[in-house]
């Protein structure tokens, strides 16, 4: 039988100017798991998660989600699948005008406008619990801590239930103990809502406990794709010196 | 002959960042509340600047003329001067460089950091069209206001210059009135009010062009900031120059 992928890159090249940042890379997430993405700076992560969510398009490829190809859908047909996607950028992202509630309200009004103000702000409070900020609603975004930015930004990529959720360096700037946390609530969105991940992360310790399968990209290719100890033993040394904990 | 391609390409760039947002204008879904907080963003609090400015810009030229008028015995001109610089030229003017100083520097780093800090990227994300909840209402917005905020600049003048030749002569307001508006017409104060909705334009294009387009990180969030400010002003000046030459053709009367 053969898996149902939730997202999958078919022979995807993208470039920037002269620049080729990703060269023939190919790989799928089955639902339900929670892929790693790792690579050295720069290689092209962060552009793979914005490849799947259609903000930038390949020079040629599929990217496909839940096998429909998004690479030739228009914005309007873009913003269906984008219904179904969460995503939480490295810096979370957060609207800096906006207080953290209303900042989980937008999407809300915007994808669901059958609901009622009272329905949003059940919503809203009840996503906010499940990432520990329910006494945070109405702080603006520049009174948070980084770690309870990246909560507020990980609650508004949730607070629509997504089936995929793409996450970018959930543990950058954080501390050890923050960063823990953070790879809890991610660990928790996949085995209790049977979300999809997709996670570009550095950290091996976010690696070792969320992932099930971990890719590595180097100059522009796909490197390896395995579980962790399989790519720990890999005789190429970029993957290696990545997914080596004792490198960390 | 970089430079002059270069700047030639910014140009083209402009205009069509500028007619995609008028042409979004006129196509639904329109983003009212967002709107509405620009108008209150771009407006309502440039009121006590432009307030300010033109009171004290009002006081100081009537210092400056008064005592060229008397020496030729035209003191009584004062007022009506003060009206005709003023809704001719200086309010029009003067408004929309302060504009494009207070808001158009705010509007260009406002949105280069909303693109640094992937604000932008995530209302994508959220299905949102940035360039029609960012720009579009932004540059709608300073068109909007400019115009009304031209009129305070226009009023607050001559309230400054009032209080300057009741210092001098202790003219009644009554009458500094009646002779400030005795050769005013309407031809004086429509199309030189409602030039600034090309100012405004100038403005918001400007702004927004140079904030949702970097890619230069905190640089990035300066350069649109200062770019915004510069590129503004001077278009301003430059269009004012052709505006005017169209008000005279279309209003010759204004021309004598």
């Amino acid at each position: 039988m053969i898996a149902q992928f939730a997202v999958e890159f078919k022979h995807i090249t993208k470039s920037f100017s002269d620049r080729k940042v990703l060269i023939d890379v190919s790989f799928g997430v089955a639902e339900g798991e929670a892929l790693c993405i790792m690579g050295r700076s720069g290689i092209g992560k962060s552009v793979t998660l914005k490849l799947m969510i259609g903000l930038l398009k390949p020079d040629s490829g599929q990217v496909c989600i839940d096998s429909e190809d998004i690479t030739p859908l228009p914005e309007k047909e873009l913003s269906r699948v984008r219904r179904n996607i969460g995503f939480l950028f490295q810096s979370a992202a957060l609207f800096d005008s906006f207080t953290v509630g209303d900042n989980l309200a937008m999407p809300l009004k915007r994808f669901d406008k059958s609901k009622s103000p009272s329905e949003i702000e059940q919503a809203v409070n009840e996503t906010l619990r499940a990432v520990g900020l329910e006494k945070d609603k109405d702080k603006l975004p520049v009174e948070l801590s980084g770690g309870m930015r990246k909560r507020a930004g990980l609650a508004r990529a949730l607070v629509l239930n997504p089936k995929l959720l793409l996450v970018d360096e959930p543990s950058s700037g954080l501390d050890r103990i923050t960063a823990g946390e953070i790879d809890d609530l991610l660990l928790r969105v996949k085995t209790e809502r049977n979300t999809t991940l997709v996670i570009v992360t550095h950290d091996v310790r976010c690696v070792r406990r969320v992932a099930d399968q971990v890719a590595v990209l180097d100059k522009g290719h796909l490197a390896s794709l395995g579980t962790l100890d399989e790519l720990e033993s890999s005789e190429n040394l970029v993957v290696r010196e990545l997914t080596s904990e004792s490198a960390k | 002959m970089k430079i002059i391609t270069g700047f030639f390409s910014l140009i083209g760039n402009l205009s069509c960042f500028g007619l995609r947002a008028l042409a979004a204008v006129f196509v639904p879904p329109y983003e009212w509340q967002y709107f509405v907080l620009q108008i209150e963003a771009i407006g309502w609090q440039s009121l006590p600047l432009i307030s300010a400015a033109g009171l004290a810009l009002g006081v100081v030229m009537t210092l400056h003329t008064r005592s060229s008028l008397v020496s030729f015995g035209a003191g009584a001109w004062a007022p009506n001067l003060q009206s005709q610089s003023f809704f001719n030229e200086l309010g029009p003017l003067v408004s929309g460089l302060l504009v494009a100083g207070r808001a158009g520097a705010g509007i260009g780093a406002e949105l280069a950091n909303m693109r640094v800090t992937e604000q932008i990227d995530a209302l994508e994300v959220l299905s949102f069209d940035s360039f029609r909840l960012l720009c579009v209402t932004r540059i709608l917005a300073c068109i909007i206001v400019l115009p009304l905020l031209t009129v305070f600049m226009d009023f607050a003048g001559l309230l400054g210059g009032f209080f300057s030749e009741y210092m001098i002569s202790r003219m009644s307001f009554q009458h500094y009135v009646a002779s400030a508006f005795s050769s005013l017409g309407w031809a004086n104060f429509i199309p030189p009010t409602l030039k600034t909705c090309v100012f405004g334009f100038i403005i918001g294009t400007v702004s927004c062009y140079f904030g949702y387009t970097t890619n230069e990180g905190s640089d990035g969030v300066r350069r649109a900031a200062t770019n915004s400010v510069v590129l503004s002003s001077l278009l301003i000046i430059l269009s004012d120059v052709v505006l005017v030459k169209l008000i005279f053709f279309f209003f010759p009367g204004d021309a004598m």
